[in-house]
């Protein structure tokens, strides 16, 4: 009788290097959104809790996973830290906690490209399950960017015309390098540009502080685009003559 | 000939650009006649209207269309949200739109006129506000004082201001202002802005001559929402 594959589920960016031993196993980005997992994770996490580190929750206990890997170092956030903790004593399954510090930039050709955004964002968050050489074609003159991690509701990329370019962290996940600061920093100038985060992320201080430093827009999002999000979006690059 | 459409959450403002005839309706009457659109924006505009706008690059071409100056801070006040475009020349620099901190005020304000019968005309305004973070919540506290002794009508005067000062922060405090929407027409609710604010009521179609850029940009011929009702 064939051995039951192990399933592993993983939070964040965790390094190559504990990766690449698992690989032989099913492993599941708990970051992204799994079909059918009822959420859970009402009662174990504050209201104040970003989208992202609710999804990871739910799918942790969904999933019945034999093992989970956490990165809570400087590439992720002080929440993916607290959640190895409570995975740690609700669930019966090792937990192993990594601090991704990789320099060693893997490129960032899907950010860089002419496809559309969605697309790009597709592939990037299958990336860590699923690296793979892609044939793409560069997009020199971006006509808009955005920056920031991966939205939980991926409807809010295709606001945006073929070729925007992904900044921020998506850029560093894609990279392999999610505590790289100078490169999550980097903006283009000239582009116009939304600076996004989820509710509740830390990281919406700094979206803030750049768009007003770039003239660009920061909006945040839990959950579900709503209508006002997208219509302030729509506008943004309405009135920067950025067409679809 | 073309029918623009505001399809808000309670009130449907239509213009039919052939005859210059313009119309309010309640949008629950819209939606039983099938009342549909050429270009429609508004809460429901997808539903009814085969082209639509966003409503914030509505507000923002409608008032550049009104407005002859060329920086303006233009802030609607829908049945359930708030929002502002705030621009200069052709630049939009500063927006917002507000479902749920503004929610369901302007929505609330005219349930409680009809709900005590207040003529928004006659009433004037309050020296006090009770906070408002939204529609609900105001009513709250709207209740409470009247539990306390004050009379309907100062309670729900305190209520408006209450909208007033937070739509007023909402677009960051400035000294003149243009305001657009069914709010237009509630004299107690412009006179409930802090005193030395000067409030310039555009009315109920500004997003519909936002609409007609999108129009002029399919055929050529000058139209606007801004001449008389018929």
């Amino acid at each position: 009788m064939a051995e039951k594959k192990r399933r592993i589920g993983f939070a964040g960016c965790p390094p190559e290097s504990v990766l690449a031993p698992r690989r032989a196993a099913d492993l599941i980005d708990l970051d992204n959104l799994v079909e059918g997992v009822e959420p859970r994770s009402e009662s174990l996490l504050p209201r104040t809790t970003c989208r992202i580190i609710r999804r990871i929750l739910d799918n942790a206990l969904a999933l019945g996973l034999d093992e989970i890997v956490i990165d809570e170092g400087y590439g992720k956030c002080d929440s993916a830290r607290g959640l190895a903790d409570i995975l740690e004593q609700i669930l019966e399954v090792p937990i192993i906690r990594t601090r991704n510090e990789n320099r060693e930039g893997a490129g960032t050709r899907i950010c860089d490209s002419n496809l559309p955004p969605l697309r790009k964002m597709e592939l990037i968050l299958d990336g860590l399950v699923n690296p793979r050489e892609l044939d793409l074609t560069p997009e020199p003159d971006p006509p808009a960017a955005i920056w920031g991690v991966p939205a939980a509701d991926l409807s809010i990329y295709e606001i945006f015309p073929d070729g925007t370019r992904v900044l921020g962290w998506t850029r560093c996940l894609e990279n392999r390098t999610p505590s790289d600061w100078e490169l999550e920093m980097e903006v283009p100038e000239g582009v116009p540009t939304v600076f996004f985060a989820q509710t509740f992320c830390p990281k919406n201080i700094i979206a803030q502080h750049l768009a007003q430093a770039r003239g660009g827009l920061h909006v945040d999002v839990d959950g579900v685009l709503s209508q006002p999000v997208r219509a302030k979006i729509e506008a943004f690059l309405h009135f920067r003559n950025v067409r679809r | 000939m073309a029918l623009l459409g505001d399809f808000g959450t309670t009130w449907t403002k239509l213009l039919d650009t052939d005859t210059g005839r313009r119309c309010v309706l309640p949008t629950r009457e819209a939606a039983a006649q099938g009342r549909r659109a050429d270009i429609a924006t508004g809460h429901s505009a997808r539903r009814w209207a085969s082209r639509h706008l966003n409503e914030l690059i509505a507000l923002a071409q409608g008032g550049r269309r009104l407005i002859r100056e060329p920086e303006f801070l233009l802030l609607d006040v829908g049945s359930r949200d708030v929002k502002y475009v705030h621009m200069r020349d052709s630049d939009l620099l500063d927006m917002d739109w507000t479902a749920t901190c503004g929610a369901l005020t302007g929505f609330t304000l005219e349930l409680l006129g009809n709900y005590y019968g207040i003529d928004y005309g006659r009433v004037e305004p309050a020296q006090k506000s009770v906070p408002v973070t939204c529609g609900v919540l105001g009513m709250e506290q709207l209740f409470e004082l009247v539990s306390q002794g004050a009379s309907e009508t100062e309670a729900v005067a305190r209520f408006a201001r209450g909208i007033a000062m937070n739509a007023h922060r909402f677009i960051g405090e400035p000294e003149r202002f243009y305001l657009s929407g069914g709010m237009c027409d509630n004299r107690l609710f412009q006179l409930s802005f802090p005193q030395d604010v000067e409030v310039r009521a555009l009315g109920r179609f500004v997003l519909i001559e936002g609409l007609i850029p999108e129009l002029e940009a399919a055929a050529p011929p000058i139209i606007t929402a801004a001449g008389e009702d018929t």
